[in-house]
């Protein structure tokens, strides 16, 4: 008995050195490349076309989405990120030299962003996509640098993130790192700020490095690190669907390139509305990126992609469900009509949203409960305010309408049960 | 327009409608004005947003305000509703002889101008009151309480504050609407 008390005092003391062998020598940043230009020395003309260019990494990249304070300052901090652990708040990256990254160096801004590692060793939550970011060209980050040190600085503390035990010690995220923390690619995309890239490579270096997309729209594990063999097949976050983009599953929802990349750069296509926290990203991205980028965007997210095949309306659904039907007609018809046909700045089509198409019922029951605040899209676009419906409606006729939009527009022919409908949480 | 009709009757201003086949996507709005001739409910936006045609629905949790250009009478079949027309007392033959206190309010207050709204902030001022009778609210709590009601609302004349002004006093000079008023009137022997 002793014996074997001596013998597992000894693994674990084993493990415990060789855990932290493993942490010191194996789990810092990598290699950081040499800047990509002297950057102490530039003269006012390039300083100024590098702060412009890093505006627009900054931008593609969407930092302001998890940066900007509650207040609405850009890069000042503070918005919640919810995760299954707990709440993580996004970080002040202004220049202030007491709350932000004034003291950070151009190597400093590329160890955080690929590695995941701030200047003092502390390991950052991932919620900080820099397994996206990972890929991020030196050229981009020297140019998001120059940018980020010329903007304002806010001296505003950060909120520290609430995160339950264990996932509140910091230093295993080191092991994390050590298996879903890609290596920099040997042979990294020239970045945005070079202009000769092929258009279907820029779209992949845009989709998945800085608009890190797959952040939201790919499943993820038990370790919430993205399941690499599910990439963008569409996921629960922040308790609504990411919906699943890949070319196949695009297609099957109406969607085209161009259909893509009117959504993209407008907010608006035949298929929807950016809601949810694809609202934001229109706000402070995509809505900012320029045509060819868009187009390379959409291009990427289409590649051999099928001839779009959207589900054919079912009219069957108004017989087989004379319940919704009437609920369609009575609280829905006025404003997206009885064909489901929509209004021009006011309200979309239904019959080719793809809300009512997803398996998953979860944003169109959220949806019409909730309702969407009027939203200013680009330019002159807009669509009106759609007032939330939670109190006009029991939980049976919820279902039942429900039901009717995914009978009639959706491709379901099944039903969803009173329960799978009542149980979906506000 | 559908080509499908739809037997429908509902309770307007206290009175029962005759049964009538209706298209099924029609909206209330267009009953009230082309079917029954209440034209006092306005069209404004057509989308629900400018509540120049909101009328009250008494439902099940009490009197709520609707819209009446997006509700279709597919949803107001066999329900109760308020329009403009029923608000204020009326002689045998129609004749208006006693508007509602939120009517006269807003006459005294000069609330309004072209009055193209002012059916619809009758109808969201009357449904808060009569809310405010079942569950009074503090008396420092009566501005924002009214300002949330008519907030919805938009007028392009006078500019809300009389509206909201006269709102506040119907609410304020009638006992029982807030919660002091219950307790000095609870507390007279």
């Amino acid at each position: 008995m002793r014996r074997a008390l001596v013998i597992l005092a000894a693994t674990l003391a084993s493990l415990a050195v060789v855990a932290l062998v493993v942490y010191l020598v194996f789990t810092g940043p990598g290699d950081i490349p040499a800047p990509s230009r002297d950057l102490a020395t530039l003269t006012p003309e390039a300083h100024a076309e590098l702060v412009q260019a890093g505006e627009y990494v900054a931008r593609a990249g969407d930092c302001v989405a998890c940066h900007k304070s509650p207040d609405g300052l850009s890069l000042a901090g503070g918005t919640p990120m919810e995760t299954p652990f707990g709440t993580i708040y996004g970080s002040n990256i202004t220049p202030s030299p007491s709350h932000g990254i004034a003291g950070y160096s151009a190597d400093d801004l590329y160890r955080v962003m690929v590695y995941g590692i701030a200047p003092d060793g502390r390991r950052l939550y991932p919620a900080m996509p820099y397994t996206s970011y990972h890929a991020i060209s030196r050229a981009d980050n020297d140019a998001l640098w120059v940018w980020l040190m010329a903007q304002e600085p806010v001296a505003r503390a950060n909120r520290p993130a609430e995160l339950i035990f264990p996932f509140n010690l910091r230093p295993l995220l080191a092991f994390w790192n050590l298996i879903y923390r890609p290596a920099p690619p040997d042979q990294p995309n020239s970045g945005l700020t070079a202009a000769d890239e092929d258009p279907l490579e820029r779209g992949r270096y845009l989709v998945e490095v800085l608009g890190h997309c797959s952040e939201c729209h790919t499943p993820r594990n038990l370790a919430y690190a993205r399941q690499s063999d599910a990439h963008l097949q569409g996921y629960v976050i922040e308790d609504a669907l990411a919906p699943d983009i890949t070319p196949a599953a695009l297609a099957r929802r109406g969607w085209t390139a161009g259909d893509l990349a009117r959504f993209l750069s407008e907010g608006l296509a035949p298929q929807g509305v950016m809601t949810f926290r694809m609202f934001p990203v229109l706000s402070h991205s995509t809505k900012y990126m320029t045509p060819e980028d868009i187009t390379a965007v959409a291009a990427y997210l289409m590649q051999n992609a099928p001839a779009a095949s959207p589900p054919l309306p079912r009219l069957e659904a108004i017989t087989e469900n004379p319940e919704g039907h009437q609920l369609y007609l009575g609280l829905c018809a006025g404003c997206h009509g009885a064909e489901g046909e929509g209004q021009p700045f006011g309200s979309v089509p239904l019959r080719s949203n793809t809300s009512a198409m997803f398996d998953n019922p979860l944003n169109l029951v959220r949806i019409i409960r909730e309702g969407i605040p009027a939203r200013h899209l680009t330019g002159f676009q807009r669509m009106q305010e759609m007032p939330a419906f939670d109190d006009r409606l029991e939980d049976a006729e919820l279902t039942a309408l429900v039901n009717y939009l995914r009978q009639r527009w959706g491709g379901h022919a099944d039903e969803l049960s009173l329960e799978a409908v009542r149980d979906i949480q506000e | 327009m559908s080509d499908s009709m739809l037997t429908v009757s509902m309770r307007i201003n206290g009175s029962d409608t005759e049964p009538a086949d209706l298209p099924e996507d029609l909206m209330l709005l267009e009953y009230l004005q082309e079917y029954l001739n209440l034209t006092g409910t306005r069209y404004g936006c057509g989308q629900g947003v400018c509540r120049a045609c909101a009328v009250i629905h008494d439902g099940a949790n009490g009197p709520e305000v609707i819209a009446a250009c997006i509700t279709g009478v597919a949803w107001a079949n066999g329900r109760s509703f308020r329009t403009i027309e029923g608000h204020a007392s009326r002689d045998i033959e129609g004749n208006v002889t006693q508007l509602t206190a939120v009517q006269q309010a807003f006459l005294d207050h000069f609330s309004f101008q072209c009055s193209y709204c002012t059916p619809g902030f009758v109808a969201a001022a009357t449904a808060l009151v009569e809310r405010l009778e079942a569950a009074p609210v503090a008396r420092d709590a009566v501005e924002e309480t009214v300002l949330n009601a008519l907030n919805p609302n938009i007028c392009r004349c006078t500019g809300y504050v009389r509206y909201l002004e006269a709102t506040r006093d119907v609410i304020l000079s009638t006992p029982g609407l807030t919660t002091e008023e219950v307790a000095e009137r609870d507390a007279q022997p």
